[in-house]
């Protein structure tokens, strides 16, 4: 410790200021120049060339982290975390580190090449560019002068934010309106559900508020939808604040061992326990104070207006079932448990109730998140600061995008058609997992190109066979183009490949949810030039439809988001495209909470927020309409103002006959909820027609002859386990995401393949041992595996994580080379034989009850020793 | 607002002079042996005063002796301390500073040597041509930081918030990453084998105040 004080080194200053000022004996100083304070040379201190610091955004996974670049001589040498980034502050996980060896994976596909060999057999030739683009030019022209611009398939797996605005754009431009998403195999269930209860969809947890974090069915802190932003989050709540963190899981996973406790549940049964839950908490009233004022923005029974003692009683008749002890039965969890995180849940406030893909990934998946939605709800834990918010991103503006009129093939991106198995009431994210099976239905002629963008249908689906098989089949899918980066598994079956850029290489705007309730404006820059003739599908997409003759503003990708950049109100004013390059992120600080609270109309204070000045009070909606708009109509039963011209509904008539809740599209015109004497905004709708009111019960699922309260059905499949069944779930580590980062030779050295996991009693039962050989059989096939005994596994359960096992996608994830594949110093390095077994070729296509959604963990099967 | 801001901002800017004040005292006390002028300016009654309240005790010798005997008898200490031959005590960080991790010290052009300069030269500023020690000199790291807080003060005095922190950034990086992890250590070695008070002195005084620059630099970042 210094001996200096303040005063003594303010005297010692101020003489040798004097000193200084009288100039003498100083005159040979060592450095010369200005300190720069911005952008000042960097130079590295392990090789010694500059380097160039350059803020970009991570694309690993779709968290997206913003994040800096480090390049020495043109070649990327680091990723780090950008330390400005509200979201990550400073942090982004290890596969956002690894992702630079992507860029120079020696799989990586270069050139455009078109097949020579049987489709699959891994003959191609490189062709130039103009070929490639006058192939897919001319194909979609065909098809468009033919006036069946949808038989042009467009299949994305992973393409957001301006990526997604502009090539999802372009490729409406062509005239297709069949384009294939990837949600139905994410968590689009929990989505349905959010939809149907608050709109929208997507929930932040406001981890820097909160006093309690409740976990279901999501392994926060190694991997999720917002996962550094978030994880690191939550490691502070637990160190710093000493948060409670309680977590249900089927295994015990790295987020439960480091929770405060770990409580096992048998898989799919989360709901149950839920509904349990929700029962102590009606029972004991730990819904007043907090609850009850929230109920008043909730629909808990039939009439939108009814009151909070109406709607807590309905709550409780419905609830009356759902005992601790009944949950107890179907999820082994006990009733004391579930009463004892029950209350503390309720009475912790505030509490965050962190569930995802763990918790839907299951037969009755939407309605498990619409039981949370009421726990959240009966506890006031919605939307306020410490709670389950409403997610708050980036607001970009889009440069102009030209547009079509499209036409779009029926009953393939839905699930089957209304009234056959595996179809589906409300499938407002579509049925991905379900599309081969449909083109295999509907059969020849549906389709005459397919494209697939950073998508690969035979690895990222269930029933890998009937993949294949439709994948091969030429009669099925006559011309497949796969826009990929490096020599995917279903890119092995295409006839063209377009070498796409990967992320480091390309530009684009961010908007990914914000934890802090902000809203983060943050880009992407390329960090080097796309390697050999890799070009950006994006860049591709502005020459195609182009050479179509229409007309861009914009030559390339990074113009459209620059201009797109310079346009956005705030940023724009911040310094636009060149504060954004420079600095990487942007916000506009203010946080937003309560968003159901925005009144629209309130006569008794006098605020109005439609046009002119209404202050007329509510007791007669109909007569105000017309204040709204002319095609303006309130509708009873759902205490809703809306635009009927919006919907589909061909006359005023018509749409007062069939009503907000059954008019299609009603949604679309959706103005204002009357809430007593208020209009307020309230939770709008955005994919489905509801009104303003938290929507736990639901006038639509009464419609479609489903319960309006949440409801737990056992799904048909487990509905008789034999005493050999197992539940096989899946899950992910963090070092690896689903399908995409096999080919990172650091990531996959750490995390080579997948061991099933089986607990001890299963495996002593088997007569398996740890390392032993398996195989696991489910209704639809057979797939080999090596043990992971171990006690983390429950008892009834086979785990298998889901990344490993490709049978293409270059040497590290598969033992096999690229076509073109090049020699690589590290390949002395690879130190596994095995390259894992994907568990979704066992796995059957089928979908929640509601949204349909892919049921990843209900699948049963049998284990043996191979 | 404005008048509460340019008030923080002179508070700021007088921190950074005081500041910028002793690391160029310091630097030129180690750059060179003493040279007359400097000599009769710290043998001046105020700064002797000051001495004193630090604690240093030069003893009535240092400021009774004649000019040129006490010059010859510095330079002469001054040899003997820094450059040698013999046993001698080099003002290099390389020297000092131990790197557990990679276990590169203890030599010249060391691993420190080369990030010292890679600093230096990453903040904008280059080593002037006719610069002939090694990169790492105390009085060069001295200077650095001398230079990075004259911009800091720069930057208060402009309004410019954002650079000052940016700056006050950089110099605690710098004190962190090399200051702290060896002039302490280098001082009380000089301490230990000075025979003369002056140097002896004032190798307690510089260490003193890079231990005190660690224990305030955070402050002055939270404060800014």
């Amino acid at each position: 410790m210094s001996t200096i004080t303040r005063r003594n080194f303010m005297k010692f200053a101020a003489a040798s200021g004097a000193v200084l000022a009288a100039g003498k004996g100083f005159e040979s100083e060592a450095l010369a120049g200005t300190v720069a304070t911005q952008t000042g040379r960097d130079f590295s201190p392990a090789t010694g060339k500059e380097r160039k610091a350059i803020p970009s955004a991570c694309w690993q996974c779709v968290s997206r982290d913003s994040m800096i670049g480090f390049v020495e001589d043109g070649r990327l040498v680091k990723l780090e975390g950008h330390p400005k980034s509200i979201r990550g502050q400073g942090h982004i996980c290890a596969r956002g580190q690894g992702g630079l060896t992507s860029v120079y994976d020696p799989d990586r596909i270069l050139y455009p090449m078109r097949r020579t060999g049987p489709r699959g057999s891994g003959k191609w030739k490189r062709i130039s560019w103009d070929e490639a683009i006058s192939e897919l030019t001319g194909r979609i022209k065909k098809l468009r002068d033919a006036g069946h611009p949808e038989k042009f398939l467009f299949h994305y797996g992973r393409m957001k934010a301006s990526s997604g605005k502009l090539i999802g754009g372009l490729v409406k431009a062509t005239g297709t309106g069949s384009i294939g998403n990837h949600t139905g195999v994410c968590e689009s269930a929990k989505w349905t559900a959010q939809e149907m209860t608050w709109g929208g969809h997507f929930d932040n947890w406001d981890i820097d508020h909160t006093k309690y974090m409740l976990i279901m069915g999501s392994n926060i802190l190694e991997t999720h939808t917002n996962h550094m932003s978030v994880a690191h989050r939550i490691m502070h709540a637990k160190i710093d604040r000493g948060v409670p963190m309680k977590t249900f899981d089927v295994r015990m996973s790295n987020t439960a061992a480091k929770s405060d406790e770990w409580i096992p549940i048998k898989q799919g049964t989360d709901m149950a326990v839920v509904l349990a839950m929700t029962k102590v908490v009606l029972d004991k009233g730990l819904y007043k104070g907090d609850g009850e004022e929230f109920l008043k923005f909730c629909k808990c029974t039939p009439k939108h207006d009814d009151t909070v003692a109406n709607k807590i009683a309905a709550l409780k008749k419905h609830y009356a079932n759902y005992t601790p002890a009944w949950a107890e039965k179907i999820s082994g969890v006990p009733a004391s448990t579930i009463e004892k995180i029950a209350v503390e849940f309720a009475t912790t406030k505030p509490a965050v109730l962190i569930a995802y893909r763990g918790a839907v990934t299951n037969y009755n998946g939407c309605d498990s998140e619409r039981a949370r939605q009421v726990l959240s709800s009966l506890t006031g834990n919605v939307d306020a600061p410490g709670t389950n918010c409403k997610a708050v991103g980036a607001g970009w503006k889009s440069a102009k995008v030209p547009k079509a009129k499209t036409k779009k093939v029926k009953d393939i991106f839905d699930g089957a058609p209304k009234g056959e198995p595996e179809s589906y009431p409300f499938p407002t994210h579509h049925a991905s997992h379900q599309v081969l099976s449909r083109i295999k239905a509907k059969g020849p002629g549906t389709f005459d190109l397919a494209v697939w963008y950073c998508y690969t249908p035979y690895f990222a689906n269930g029933n890998w066979a009937e993949n294949e098989a439709v994948l091969k089949d030429e009669s099925l899918l006559p011309f497949v183009i796969s826009c990929d980066t490096s020599y995917g598994d279903s890119t092995h079956f295409a006839d063209m490949i377009l070498p796409d850029a990967t992320y480091l290489e390309r530009f684009d705007w961010e908007d990914m949810v914000d934890p802090t309730q902000t809203g983060e404006y943050y880009i992407r820059q390329a960090l080097v030039k796309p390697l050999g003739e890799a070009r950006d599908f994006g860049d591709v997409m502005i020459e195609v439809v182009n050479r179509l003759g229409m007309k861009t503003n914009y030559k390339t990708k990074e113009e459209y988001v620059q201009q797109s950049v310079d346009m956005t109100p705030g940023v724009k004013e911040a310094g636009g495209w060149a504060y954004m390059a420079k600095e990487g992120v942007w916000n506009a600080g203010k946080t937003h909470y309560f968003s159901y609270k925005e009144v629209i109309l309130d006569p008794k204070k006098q605020v109005c927020k439609v046009g002119g000045s209404v202050y007329e009070d509510l007791k007669d909606p109909e007569a105000i309409c017309s204040y709204f708009g002319d095609d303006v109509l309130f509708d009873n039963l759902a205490g809703v103002w809306w635009h009927w011209k919006a919907s589909k509904a061909h006359s005023e008539d018509e749409a007062k006959q069939k009503g907000y809740y059954g008019t299609k599209y009603a949604y679309k015109g959706y103005v204002a909820t009357k809430m007593g004497d208020i209009a307020y905004k309230g939770f709008g709708p955005d994919k489905v027609n509801k009104s303003g009111y938290m929507e736990l019960w639901s006038q639509i699922l009464v419609d479609a002859g489903y319960n309006a309260l949440p409801e737990w059905m056992p799904a048909p499949n487990q509905k008789n386990m034999g005493s050999d069944d197992m539940h096989l779930t899946t899950y992910k580590v963090c070092v690896q995401t689903h399908s995409r980062t096999q080919n990172n030779k650091w990531l996959t050295e750490i995390y080579p393949n997948n061991h099933a996991w089986i607990n001890p009693k299963d495996a002593g039962k088997r007569g398996i041992s740890d390392g032993d050989k398996i195989k696991v059989k489910s209704p639809i096939a057979e797939m080999t595996s090596y043990a992971h005994v171990t006690e983390n596994a429950q008892p009834g359960h086979i785990h298998i994580a889901h990344h490993m096992g490709h049978i293409q996608y270059g040497r590290y994830a598969s033992g096999n080379k690229a076509p073109e594949g090049r020699s690589d110093p590290d390949d002395k390095n690879i130190h596994w034989k095995w390259h894992g077994s994907h568990p979704n070729q066992v796995i059957p296509n089928w979908g929640d009850r509601l949204s349909g959604f892919q049921r990843w963990n209900d699948t049963v099967v049998t284990v043996k020793k191979a | 607002m404005d008048s509460a801001m340019n008030a923080k901002n002179k508070k700021s800017v007088a921190l950074a002079d005081q500041r910028i004040n002793v690391y160029g005292f310091l630097a030129g006390i180690y750059r060179q042996e003493l040279v007359p002028d400097l000599l009769s300016q710290i043998r001046t009654p105020p700064f002797r005063g000051v001495l004193s309240d630090l604690g240093a005790n030069l003893g009535d010798e240092f400021f009774a002796r004649k000019d040129e005997d006490m010059i010859e008898d510095l330079a002469v200490e001054y040899t003997r301390l820094f450059m040698g031959p013999g046993k001698h005590i080099p003002p290099y960080e390389s020297i000092h500073h131990e790197r557990r991790t990679d276990g590169d010290w203890g030599k010249f052009w060391g691993a420190s040597t080369v990030e010292v300069k890679k600093f230096i030269e990453t903040a904008g500023l280059q080593y002037k041509d006719d610069f002939a020690a090694l990169p790492d000199h105390i009085s060069v790291e001295f200077e650095f930081m001398q230079k990075v807080i004259e911009r800091e003060r720069d930057a208060w005095a402009e309004g410019d918030r954002d650079k000052a922190l940016y700056c006050l950034k950089m110099e605690k990086m710098f004190i962190d990453d090399h200051l702290i992890k060896w002039v302490p250590r280098f001082c009380s070695e000089v301490v230990s084998n000075a025979e003369l008070s002056f140097y002896r002195e004032i190798a307690k005084i510089t260490g003193n105040f890079i231990e005190f620059e660690k224990e305030n630099i955070d402050a002055y970042i939270s404060d800014a």
